[in-house]
């Protein structure tokens, strides 16, 4: 029988050499040995994909393997989440998330929904090429805490400023964050946002950082 | 001697020789609102209805603001339009929004195949048969401008036929088959490239946004794209450019490699780029374009003109050879900026640049 470190050691290594079966083989002995699944995601999967951040940090890792690292990431969580209980003492808050109309591109907005994943938000993913008026609509109907929206090209990111507008007008509590390679902190300043993220890779860099934060929360 | 025409100083500046001011211009995207306004187009009608509204929206565009260069086309989806995807035109949107493909037929690595004949035809079938038609329009309807086309590298127009984390995740797990099929995007854009200079481009422009380093290793650049960005642009006449748009810090001296190896003319950034660090590594003879924010300084509505100048003379402060943006011009530029953008580039400094001469 594989001791509970024994087997978030090998999920969270798994994770850094976007090793898959590893992953899977270790999320079901977490389950079958009757260790807390939000712990295997905190202390392995997500305790991975923080070493992964540092990497990309020091330039080591770039995006394409993060994305391995974040597909084996999930191979985790869709064996582990089903098994964490709704008042298991993960986050309780919603995220509507979804790059703007006009891009499709999403490899940055997955990596982010990957980090509200991780840390247990329920996340309502519009997709790519949202039209505006969808990320306010569904703020409303889920009464989400956090809108996510990206833009890959100087050509979309300016849907963002009006999503913003009209989101802020009918609820000014929601925080908006903003993100992909045309968004600076000026432009997320001008547009009103509360945060920002410049690349896919830079979005990881943040998300990871929160949740660092969060497993800190957690462990208190 | 009397000022040079636009063509004539867009001519001297890529063979690096004097010229009698800056030049104003772009090798990218360039299609501005108030001169789609004035021809009566809608945006979306502009890309695929007819080469003449392709034509007509880039000359209107480079004369109503006295840029040096036409550019055509617009949009990134021709070749994936002309290789069987759909594209989207948001008719219906009130807003500017570029052509795009929702849905790419491929969905896999191992299902991307190019065929020779593809190759062959791809300039005969539609869309791609309106932009040679296009040029030459502007030739004969604006002689005095020069006309630049452009081609997406094989990483980046990939990315337009098959989702790119397929293909960047592909570069480690499927290594083969991503350098095949780069191989054989790479043979499609010097084929596209070539009938563009054949039908009158005067210079073209070979742009690889997906692959800064932000997004790839400068390792995988150096071992898997700069060889093919060489040979394709090794395939072209000159004058060529090379452009990536991102973290191009780590890739300056690559770049520019691939620019000196192919024969090619000059090397453009984007503003994540530090152009007086380029400028260090490259040298005085290095053609170095771009950097200037596209959004910030001509679209941005609390910029005002005086902040607009401003950032125009900090881009030429930087030691750019040309004013060039650092990436596509958005269209909904406020005509009062632009206009003061244009006149700043050409009175600012009117001494030559690091690479090119006064006359």
């Amino acid at each position: 029988m594989a001791t509970k470190e024994e087997l978030f050691e090998k999920l969270k290594q798994g994770v850094i050499d976007f090793e898959e079966e590893p992953v899977i083989e270790a999320s079901q002995q977490v389950l079958d040995e009757g260790y807390v699944p939000l712990e295997a995601i905190m202390d392995g999967l997500a305790a991975g994909m923080q070493v992964v951040g540092e990497l990309y940090e020091k330039n080591e890792y770039f995006v394409p393997e993060v994305l391995m690292c974040a597909d084996a990431l999930y191979k985790g969580l869709a064996i582990l989440r089903p098994h964490v209980p709704k008042d298991g003492g993960g986050v309780n808050a919603q995220v509507v998330i979804g790059s703007i109309q006009g891009d499709v591109h999403d490899i940055g907005k997955n990596l982010v929904k990957m980090m509200f994943d991780v840390a247990g938000w329920d996340v309502h993913d519009l997709g790519r090429d949202v039209p505006l008026e969808n990320f306010v609509e569904e703020q409303l109907r889920t009464d989400s805490e956090v809108v996510a929206m990206s833009a890959m090209m100087t050509t979309t990111m300016l849907g963002m400023k009006k999503v913003i507008k009209m989101i802020k007008e009918k609820n000014p509590d929601v925080a908006i964050m903003l993100g992909g390679a045309p968004v600076t902190k000026d432009v997320a300043n001008l547009f009103g946002a509360d945060g920002y993220a410049e690349s896919a890779g830079n979005a990881v860099v943040e998300g990871i950082k929160m949740i660092g934060r969060l497993r800190d929360m957690q462990a208190k | 001697m009397a000022e040079l025409s636009p063509i004539e100083r867009v001519t001297r500046f890529f063979n690096r020789e004097p010229v009698d001011k800056m030049p104003f211009f772009t090798g990218m995207g360039m299609v501005l609102a108030p001169a789609i306004k004035k021809l009566g187009y809608n945006f979306p009608s502009i890309h695929r209805e007819s080469a003449e509204k392709l034509a007509w929206a880039g000359i209107e565009s480079a004369r109503m603001f006295n840029l040096d260069a036409i550019v055509i086309p617009f949009d990134m989806c021709w070749e994936s339009e002309a290789l069987g995807n759909k594209i989207s035109l948001y008719e219906e949107s009130e807003d500017i929004l570029y052509p795009t493909i929702p849905t790419k037929n491929w969905t896999e690595l191992d299902q991307v195949e190019i065929t020779q004949a593809q190759i062959d035809t791809i300039m005969d079938t539609f869309p791609m048969t309106l932009i040679p038609d296009a040029i030459k329009i502007c030739k004969k309807e604006a002689p005095e401008l020069p006309v630049g086309a452009w081609q997406l590298g094989p990483f980046t127009q990939c990315g337009q036929t098959i989702e790119l984390d397929k293909v960047l995740k592909g570069v480690f797990k499927q290594k083969e088959k991503v350098n095949e099929i780069l191989d054989s995007f790479s043979d499609l854009i010097i084929e596209i490239g070539k009938s563009l200079q054949a039908a009158g481009a005067d210079f073209i422009t070979l742009r690889e946004p997906g692959v800064a380093a932000d997004l790839l290793s400068p390792k995988t650049f150096k071992e898997v794209i700069a060889p093919r960005l060489t040979r394709i642009l090794g395939g072209w006449k000159s004058p060529k450019v090379l452009h990536i748009c991102g973290s191009t810090d780590p890739l300056t001296e690559m770049m520019w490699k691939c620019v000196t190896d192919s024969g090619g003319q000059a090397i453009s950034f984007d503003i994540k780029n530090n152009i007086p660090e380029s400028r260090k590594k490259l040298g005085n003879d290095a053609l170095i374009v771009g950097n200037y924010d596209v959004f910030a300084l001509p679209c941005a509505e609390e910029t005002t003109v005086e902040m607009a100048i401003e950032g125009m003379k900090a881009n030429i402060d930087l030691g750019v050879d040309a004013v060039w943006p650092g990436c596509d011009l958005w269209p909904d530029i406020k005509e009062e900026n632009f206009r003061a953008m244009e006149k700043t580039a050409r009175e600012y400094k009117v001494g030559p640049t690091a690479a090119v001469g006064r006359i």
